[in-house]
C-alpha cells in the first residue's frame, strides 16, 4: 500500500505529462514534425497509462498473472489494429 | 430469496426461475439449447426444401434469406456454444472440485440473458422481417439504407439480440475463468485439470476477447441504425470508403476464433470420451494441451483468410496463409493423439463412443478440406461456393456430433438414469448416414454458389441427395429426444459411474450429485482424490461483510452459526427479462425518441438506491437526499423532454415501443439495485489450488478479466478509427473536417480539461480507498479530526462530482460541435468515429457514476471501513481507473493528432 | 504487387509457360484432391481399424452398463488404465513416438503442398507479367461495376455494356468495384473471382481459351435479389470478331448485343 504522498506525486506527474501533450500541439511542433511528435505523444500516453495501472490499480503489487492478462488483451488489440491497417493496399 | 437462499424442490417451477446452482443452470442451458437446435433445424429443412430444385420454389427470396441467415445465427450462437456450456456448467465445477461457479448469480444471469436474447431473436421474425444479410452480416448491406423498409425493425431487433447474447457470453467467460483459476481442489495444478475443463478454459479465454470484438462491431452497427452515423453507409445509401473492409476485419477477428470457440468444448469432450471408452489415458496429453493452447492463441491472427478475395495486399495474404496452415498442424497432432489412444485399449462401442468416433472421422474430412481453402489459389475459386459450406459443416457439425456423444456420456450423471443403448446406436447410425448424405454431395457439386437458390440444372440430383440426407439427419434427433425422455422414467438407475475406466471427479459422486456436490472438501494433495471431513472444516468462515461478485453485500450470519451458501435469487431472471423488454423497445424507436426511456430510468435508479438502501441500512439524511434528488432529476428530464419533443405530443405519439423500453429500463435499474443490496452468501475459496492468482480474490479477478474484455471492446473502436483514418489518409483527416464538415479547429481545450478532470477523479478514488482501509476511527487533518467514514464518502463524492464535470464539459463541447458548428454524426467520415468512440467512453463514465451512487449510500453507513470491507471500493477503483486510462489514449488520438 | 521473390520464381519456372488461372487451378486442385483423398482414406481407415481391433468383446458386467474393470495387475498388456479420482495424466510412454512421427509426416505433406501452392499463387497474383511478354498483346483492361443486382462493364474506350464481350487467348484484367453493397464478380469456368467492394478497386485477371458463352455470377450475398444476380452473359469471341465489335460505333454495338 503506497502512501498518500506517493499517490499525490504520481497525480502531479500525470497532470504535467498531459499538459505537455497539449503543449506539443500548441507550440506547433506537431505540424512540423508530425510522425516523431506523434510517437512522443503516444509514448506519453503509454507512460501515463502504465502509471495509473501500476500504482493506482496496484498492478505492481499484484501477481504477475494480472499484468499478463491485461497485456494479452492489449496485444490482441494491437494485432487487430496492425493487421487491419497493414492490409490496406 | 437471498435471506434464506434455499432452493425449492425440482418439481416446483419456481426453483427453475430462482436457482443459481451450477447443475440446475447446466440443465437449463442444455434444454434451452436443444430447443434452439430444433428451431434452427427446421429452418435448415426449409433451406433444403428450397434447394430441392433451382429457383424460388418454396420461399420467396426475402423469406429465404431470413431463413438462411437465422439458421446460421441460431446454430452458431444459440445452439452450439450454449449446448457446450450446458455441459461446462454441469461438469466443470465437478471436475475441478468446486462447489459451484465463482459467481452463481452472475451465472444465472448469463443463462437468462441467453434465453431472452434468443426470445428477442425469435420475436424479430414477427417485426416485419428479421435480418437477412447472412450470419456474417457484411457491410454495408447490414446498414439501414440497404435493408428494405419492412425489415428495419426486425433486423435491428436481431442485432440487439446478438448484443444481449454477447453480454451473456462475456459474463459467462468471466465466471468460468475465475472459477477455474481460483477454485480447484487442493493439489490439482492447472495443467492437471481434466481435458474437458481444459478445453472450456481455453474456450472462455477466446470468448472473452473475441466476443468483445463482436460487441464492438455490433455497437458500431447499432449506431449506424440508431444514431445514423455513417461507419458503413449513411442513411441515403452512400457507402463509406472503408466501411465494407472495416466490417470484414472486425467480424472475422471475432469470427475465426468463434469457429474454434464452438469446436473446442467438443474437442475436450472427445478426449474425455475416447479415454473412458478406450480405457486408456490420452496419448501425448501434454502435447495435446499445448496444441490446444497454441490454436487458441493463433486463432486471433488468421482472420484474413476469410478475406482473400478482398483488396488486402499480397504480403498480408502471405502472412495469413502461413498462419492458417500453421494452425492446421496442431489439429493434426490432436487428431493423431485421439487415434493412438485407442491402440491397446479396451474399446467399447457404446453410443457416446460411436458419436465421438463418427465426429472424429467427419472432422478429418473437414480439416483436410480446410487445408484446400488455406491454399489461396484454390480459395479464390472456392470462396462463395458450397465447398465452403461443406467444409464448415464438416468441422462445425462434427463438433455438434461430438457433443451429442457428450450428451449420452453425461446423461446418466445428470439424470441418474441410463438411456436406452439400442436406440442410442440406431440414432448414431441414422445420424451418421444422414450427415454424410447431407454434406458430402456439397463437395461434389461445390460449384454451386453459396446463398443462392438458383443453381445449374445439372446439380439437381446431388442437391436432392443432400435434402434427403437432411431429413434423415433431422429424423435421427427425434429418436434421441424420444430415447432421452423415456429413459427418465425407466428403472435403469445408475450409481456413481455407469462407465468403466472413468477418471475425473464427476464420476466419484452420486448421479445426480447432491446440491453441495461433494461429501467433504475434495483434495488431491495425497496424489488422488480424497474428501476431507466436513466441507467447512478448513474454512475459517468468512467474517463480517464480504463483497459478493456483483458488488452486493453479504452478511455471513456469524451469529446463526455456520453460514450456508445461498442458491436462489429472483434478480437474475428479472435482469434477463428487463433486458428483453428494453431490447424490444429499442428495436422500434426512432433516433429522436430512443434515449428518453433510458434517461427516465436514471432518476428511477437514484430513487431505488435511496429507497432500497434505507430499507436495508436504516433511513439517513443521505437516503433522504437521494430520494429528493431523484424527483429533481426527473423534473429536469421531463422539462428537457418537453423542450425537445413537447410533452403532450411526445407522449401521445409515443409508440408501444417507447413504453416497453421504459418498462425494461426501469425494471432493469430496479433489478440492479436489488442485486446490489441482496444478501447472497458465497464462500470465498480458502483451501483450493489457485495458481497463478493466489492472492487475488475472486471478485478482483472477475473484475480484471472483465476489464480484459473491455480493453478489446475499446480496441475495436480505436482500431476502427485507426483503420478508417489510414484508409482515408492519416494526415488528411483534419482537412476533411474543416472543409467538408465545417469544423473550425482542433478542440484541444475541452479534451485537455477533461483529461485533468478524469486524472483528478482517479486520484480521489485512490484516496477514498486509503481512508476506507483505515477502518472505523478518525484521521487528523490539520486541526480537524474527521471520521474516516466521512472521508471515504467525501472522496467518492468528489469523484462523482468530477464525473459530473466531465460530462458537463463534454456536453458543452458536443452542443457546440453538433449544433453550432453543424458537425453532425454523419457530417463527414471523421465525425462518426469521434462521437461514437468518445460516446462509448462517456457511457462508461455514466455507468461508473451509477456505481458511485450506490457506493455513496453504502459508505455513509460505514460499510466499507476496514481492510476487507474496503475491497468493494478497490474493485470500483479498478473500473474507474481503467476508464481513465482509455481516455488517456482518446485524448491525443481524437483531440490532437 | 510484386516482390523480388515472386519475380525470381516466375523467371525460374513459370514465365515461359503460358498458363491461365484456370489451368493453374485445375492442376493444383487435382494435386490437392489426390493427396487429400489419399491422406483422408489412410487416416480414416486406420482410425476405424484401431477402434475395431481393440474393441472389448466381453459383455456388460452383471447389473451394470459397461464391462467389468480389470484390476491393473491382471491387465495383460501392461497398460495403466484410468481410475476414478486420479490426477489426470497422459498415458506416460507408449504412443508418444508414433504421435510425433505421424505428426511430422502430415506436417511435411501439408507444408510441401503449401509451398507449391504458394509459388502458383504468386504467379496468379502477378499482373505485371501480363505486360511484359514480347510477342503477346497487352491485357484488355475492363472495369466491372457491380450494383444491385447486375454488372456493368466499362471498356478502355469508354464503351459501357451489360454483357461482357472478350477476345479469346488474350489476358483480361478486370478492375472490380461496386456502387452500393458488397458483391463478388466471378465467372465459374474461367476461374476468375473478385470481391466488388464500394470505393475499392479490386484487380484480377483471366484468359479464355475457347469461344463460347459463359455466365457471370455474383458470389457474395448482396440483398434480396442476390439469387438472380447470375446468368449475365459473358461472350468469348475470336479476336478478329472481337475487334470488329470493339471498333464499331456505340449504336452498332448496341445492335449486335441486341
Ligand atoms: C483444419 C484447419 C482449417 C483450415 C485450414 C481452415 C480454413 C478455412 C478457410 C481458409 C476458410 C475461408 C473459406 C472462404 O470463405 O473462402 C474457412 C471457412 C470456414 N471455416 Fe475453416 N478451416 C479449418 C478448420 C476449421 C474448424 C475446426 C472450424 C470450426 C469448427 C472451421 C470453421 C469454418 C467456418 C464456419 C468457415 C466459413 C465461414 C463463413 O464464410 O461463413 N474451420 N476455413
Ligand atoms: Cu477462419
Ligand atoms: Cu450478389
Amino acid at each position: 500500500m503506497a502512501s498518500i504522498k506517493l499517490y499525490t506525486a504520481i497525480f502531479g506527474v500525470l497532470m504535467v505529462l498531459s499538459t505537455m501533450q497539449a503543449a506539443l500541439e500548441f507550440t506547433g511542433l506537431l505540424e512540423e514534425f508530425y510522425v516523431p511528435i506523434m510517437g512522443v505523444m503516444l509514448l506519453l500516453s503509454t507512460i501515463k497509462a502504465v502509471s495509473v495501472a501500476g500504482w493506482y490499480m496496484h498492478v505492481f503489487d499484484e501477481p504477475r498473472a494480472i499484468s499478463y492478462l491485461a497485456i494479452a488483451a492489449v496485444i490482441g488489440v494491437l494485432a487487430l489494429i496492425a493487421g487491419a491497417a497493414y492490409s490496406i493496399t | 430469496m437471498g435471506e434464506n437462499g434455499h432452493l425449492p424442490p425440482k418439481s416446483n417451477i419456481k426453483r427453475w426461475l430462482v436457482t443459481t446452482n451450477h447443475k440446475d443452470i447446466g440443465v437449463l442451458y442444455l434444454i434451452t439449447s436443444m430447443f434452439f437446435l430444433v428451431m434452427a433445424g427446421i429452418l435448415a429443412l426449409l433451406i433444403r426444401a428450397q434447394m430441392w430444385a433451382p429457383g424460388a420454389t418454396v420461399l420467396d427470396p426475402g423469406g429465404y434469406y431470413q431463413v438462411a441467415t437465422s439458421h446460421g445465427f441460431l446454430m452458431v450462437f444459440w445452439f452450439l456454444s450454449p449446448f457446450a456450456f450446458g455441459f461446462a456448467n454441469y461438469v466443470v465445477p465437478l471436475q475441478i472440485g468446486a462447489d459451484d461457479l465463482a459467481f452463481p448469480r452472475l451465472n444465472a444471469m448469463s443463462y437468462w440473458l441467453y434465453l431472452f436474447s434468443g426470445v428477442l431473436f425469435g420475436i424479430s421474425f414477427f417485426q416485419g422481417a428479421t435480418f437477412m444479410g447472412g450470419w456474417t452480416m457484411y457491410a454495408p448491406l447490414n446498414a439501414p439504407a440497404f435493408i428494405p423498409n419492412y425489415g428495419h425493425v426486425g433486423s435491428f431487433a436481431a442485432i440487439l439480440a446478438l448484443v444481449m447474447f454477447t453480454g451473456s457470453v462475456t459474463i459467462g467467460s468471466v465466471n468460468f475463468l475465475t472459477t477455474i483459476y481460483r477454485m480447484r481442489a487442493e493439489g490439482l495444478r492447472m495443467r492437471d485439470i481434466p481435458l474437458f475443463s481444459m478445453s472450456i478454459l481455453l474456450t472462455v479465454w477466446m470468448m472473452l476477447f473475441a466476443f468483445a470484438a463482436l460487441l464492438g462491431a455490433l455497437v458500431i452497427l447499432s449506431s449506424d441504425h440508431l444514431l445514423h452515423t455513417s461507419y458503413f453507409a449513411d442513411v441515403d445509401g452512400n457507402p463509406s470508403s472503408g466501411g465494407s473492409l472495416l466490417w470484414t476485419h472486425l467480424f472475422w477477428f471475432f469470427g475465426h476464433p468463434e469457429v474454434y470457440i464452438v469446436f473446442f468444448p467438443a474437442l475436450g469432450a472427445m478426449a474425455e470420451i475416447v479415454q473412458t471408452f478406450s480405457g486408456r489415458r490420452l496419448v501425448g496429453r501434454k502435447w495435446f494441451v499445448i496444441a490446444m493452447a497454441l490454436v487458441a492463441i493463433q486463432s486471433f491472427i488468421v482472420w484474413m483468410h476469410h478475406m482473400f478475395l478482398t483488396t488486402i495486399n499480397l504480403p498480408i495474404k502471405t502472412i495469413m496463409m502461413v498462419t492458417t496452415i500453421g494452425i492446421s498442424l496442431p489439429f493434426d497432432l490432436m487428431v493423431f493423439a485421439l487415434i493412438y489412444t485407442m491402440i491397446k485399449g479396451r474399446v467399447r462401442w457404446k453410443t457416446p463412443f460411436l458419436f465421438v468416433l463418427g465426429a472424429l472421422l467427419i472432422f478429418i474430412v473437414g480439416g483436410i478440406t480446410g487445408v484446400f481453402l488455406g491454399a489461396i489459389v484454390l480459395d479464390y475459386s472456392f470462396r462463395g461456393t458450397y465447398w465452403v459450406v461443406a467444409h464448415f459443416h464438416y468441422v462445425m457439425a462434427s463438433g455438434a456430433v461430438a457433443l451429442i456423444g457428450a450428451l449420452y456420456y453425461w446423461y446418466p450423471k445428470i439424470t441418474g438414469k441410463m438411456y436406452n443403448e439400442f436406440l442410442g446406436k440406431i440414432h448414431f447410425v441414422v445420424a451418421f448416414v444422414g450427415f454424410n448424405l447431407l454434406y458430402f454431395p456439397m463437395f461434389v457439386v461445390w460449384e454451386t454458389p453459396r446463398r443462392m437458390f438458383e443453381y445449374s440444372a445439372g446439380f439437381t440430383f446431388w442437391h436432392r441427395v443432400a435434402s434427403v440426407g437432411a431429413v434423415l439427419f433431422a429424423a435421427s434427433f427425434v429418436i434421441m429426444i424420444y430415447n432421452l425422455f423415456m429413459s427418465l422414467y425407466s428403472d435403469r438407475v445408475v450409481d456413481d459411474s455407469p462407465w468403466a475406466y472413468t477418471g475425473s471427479t464427476e464420476w466419484a459422486v452420486p448421479s445426480p450429485p447432491p446440491t453441495e456436490n461433494f461429501p467433504g472438501t475434495p483434495s488431491f494433495t495425497s496424489g488422488s482424490l480424497r474428501f476431507l471431513e466436513g466441507p467447512e472444516a478448513t474454512d475459517g468462515g468468512v467474517e463480517g461483510e464480504e463483497a459478493t461478485p456483483d458488488g452486493g453485500q453479504v452478511t455471513a450470519a456469524a451469529d446463526h452459526g455456520e453460514p450456508h451458501p445461498d442458491h436462489a435469487s429472483w434478480w437474475p431472471v428479472f435482469a434477463g427479462s428487463s433486458a428483453l423488454l428494453a431490447g424490444i423497445g429499442l428495436s422500434g424507436l426512432s433516433p429522436s425518441m430512443f434515449v428518453w426511456p433510458f434517461l427516465f430510468a436514471l432518476p428511477a435508479f437514484v430513487y431505488f438506491v435511496g429507497a432500497v438502501g434505507a430499507r436495508r441500512d436504516g433511513f439517513t439524511v443521505l437516503h433522504g437526499a437521494f430520494l429528493s434528488a431523484s424527483f429533481l432529476l426527473l423534473a429536469v428530464f421531463i422539462a428537457l423532454f418537453h423542450v425537445t419533443q413537447g410533452i403532450i405530443t411526445g407522449l401521445e405519439s409515443a409508440p408501444t415501443y417507447f413504453w416497453l423500453a421504459l418498462a425494461g429500463a426501469v425494471l432493469g435499474v430496479y433489478t440492479l439495485v436489488r442485486l446490489g443490496f441482496e444478501s447472497f452468501y458465497v464462500p470465498e475459496p480458502t483451501s483450493s489450488a489457485q495458481w497463478p492468482f493466489g492472492e487475488v480474490e475472486n471478485t478482483k479477478l472477475g473484475m480484471w478479466t472483465f476489464l480484459g474484455s473491455d480493453i478489446i471492446l475499446f480496441g475495436a473502436f480505436i482500431g476502427s478509427y485507426v483503420f478508417t483514418r489510414f484508409e482515408f489518409g492519416w494526415q488528411d483527416w483534419w482537412h476533411v473536417a474543416h472543409e467538408v464538415g465545417g469544423l473550425e479547429h482542433h478542440p484541444v481545450w475541452p479534451g485537455l480539461l477533461n483529461t485533468y478532470i478524469l486524472l483528478a477523479s482517479s486520484f480521489t478514488v485512490v484516496l477514498a480507498l486509503v481512508f476506507a482501509r483505515r477502518g472505523v476511527g478518525t484521521t487528523e487533518i490539520g486541526p480537524l479530526s474527521v471520521e474516516n467514514r466521512k472521508l471515504t464518502l467525501g472522496f467518492i463524492g468528489t469523484t462523482f462530482l468530477g464525473a459530473c464535470l466531465f460530462l458537463l464539459n463534454k456536453g458543452i463541447e458536443w452542443v457546440d460541435l453538433y449544433f453550432h458548428q453543424g458537425w453532425t454524426f454523419n457530417a463527414d467520415i471523421m465525425s462518426s468515429t469521434f462521437y461514437l468512440t468518445t460516446g462509448l467512453h462517456a457511457a462508461h463514465v455514466v455507468i461508473g457514476m451509477m456505481l458511485m451512487l450506490f457506493l455513496m449510500v453504502r459508505s455513509y453507513t460505514g460499510a466499507y471501513q476496514g481492510e476487507d470491507e474496503a475491497r468493494t471500493i478497490e474493485y470500483f477503483g479498478l473500473y474507474w481507473h481503467f476508464v481513465d486510462i482509455v481516455w488517456l489514449f482518446l485524448f491525443p488520438l481524437f483531440y490532437i493528432l | 504487387m510484386m516482390t523480388p521473390g515472386s519475380a525470381l520464381l516466375r523467371h525460374a519456372a513459370f514465365a515461359q509457360v503460358s498458363r491461365t488461372p484456370a489451368d493453374v487451378f485445375d492442376n493444383l486442385y487435382l494435386v490437392f484432391l489426390v493427396l487429400g483423398t489419399l491422406v483422408g482414406v489412410v487416416v480414416i481407415s486406420y482410425t476405424v481399424y484401431n477402434a475395431y481391433k481393440y474393441r472389448a468383446s466381453d459383455p456388460d458386467a452383471e447389473g451394470r452398463y459397461d464391462v467389468e474393470e480389470t484390476p491393473p495387475e491382471e491387465d495383460g498388456d501392461g497398460v495403466a488404465r484410468p481410475q476414478v479420482g486420479e490426477i489426470p495424466t497422459g498415458s506416460g510412454k507408449g504412443g508418444g513416438k508414433k504421435l510425433f512421427v505421424s505428426f511430422t509426416i502430415s506436417a511435411v505433406i501439408v507444408l510441401g503442398l503449401i509451398v507449391y501452392a504458394y509459388s502458383l499463387f504468386l504467379y496468379v497474383e502477378d499482373t505485371n507479367q501480363l505486360y511484359d511478354g514480347e510477342d503477346t498483346e497487352d491485357p484488355l483492361e475492363i472495369q466491372v461495376v457491380a450494383e444491385q443486382f447486375r454488372f456493368t462493364y466499362v471498356y478502355p474506350d469508354g464503351t459501357t455494356t451489360e454483357e461482357l464481350r472478350i477476345p479469346k487467348d488474350r489476358p483480361i484484367l478486370v478492375n472490380v468495384t461496386s456502387q452500393d453493397v458488397m458483391h463478388n464478380f466471378g465467372i465459374r469456368e474461367l476461374r476468375v473471382k473478385a470481391d466488388a467492394i464500394p470505393n475499392q478497386y479490386n484487380e484480377a485477371w483471366f484468359q479464355a481459351e475457347e469461344t463460347g458463352t459463359y455466365e457471370a455470377i455474383c458470389y457474395e450475398l448482396c440483398g434480396v435479389g442476390h439469387s438472380s444476380m447470375r446468368g449475365e452473359e459473358v461472350i468469348v469471341m475470336e479476336p478478329e470478331e472481337f475487334n470488329d465489335w470493339y471498333d464499331s460505333s456505340e449504336a452498332e454495338k448496341a445492335e449486335v448485343s441486341g
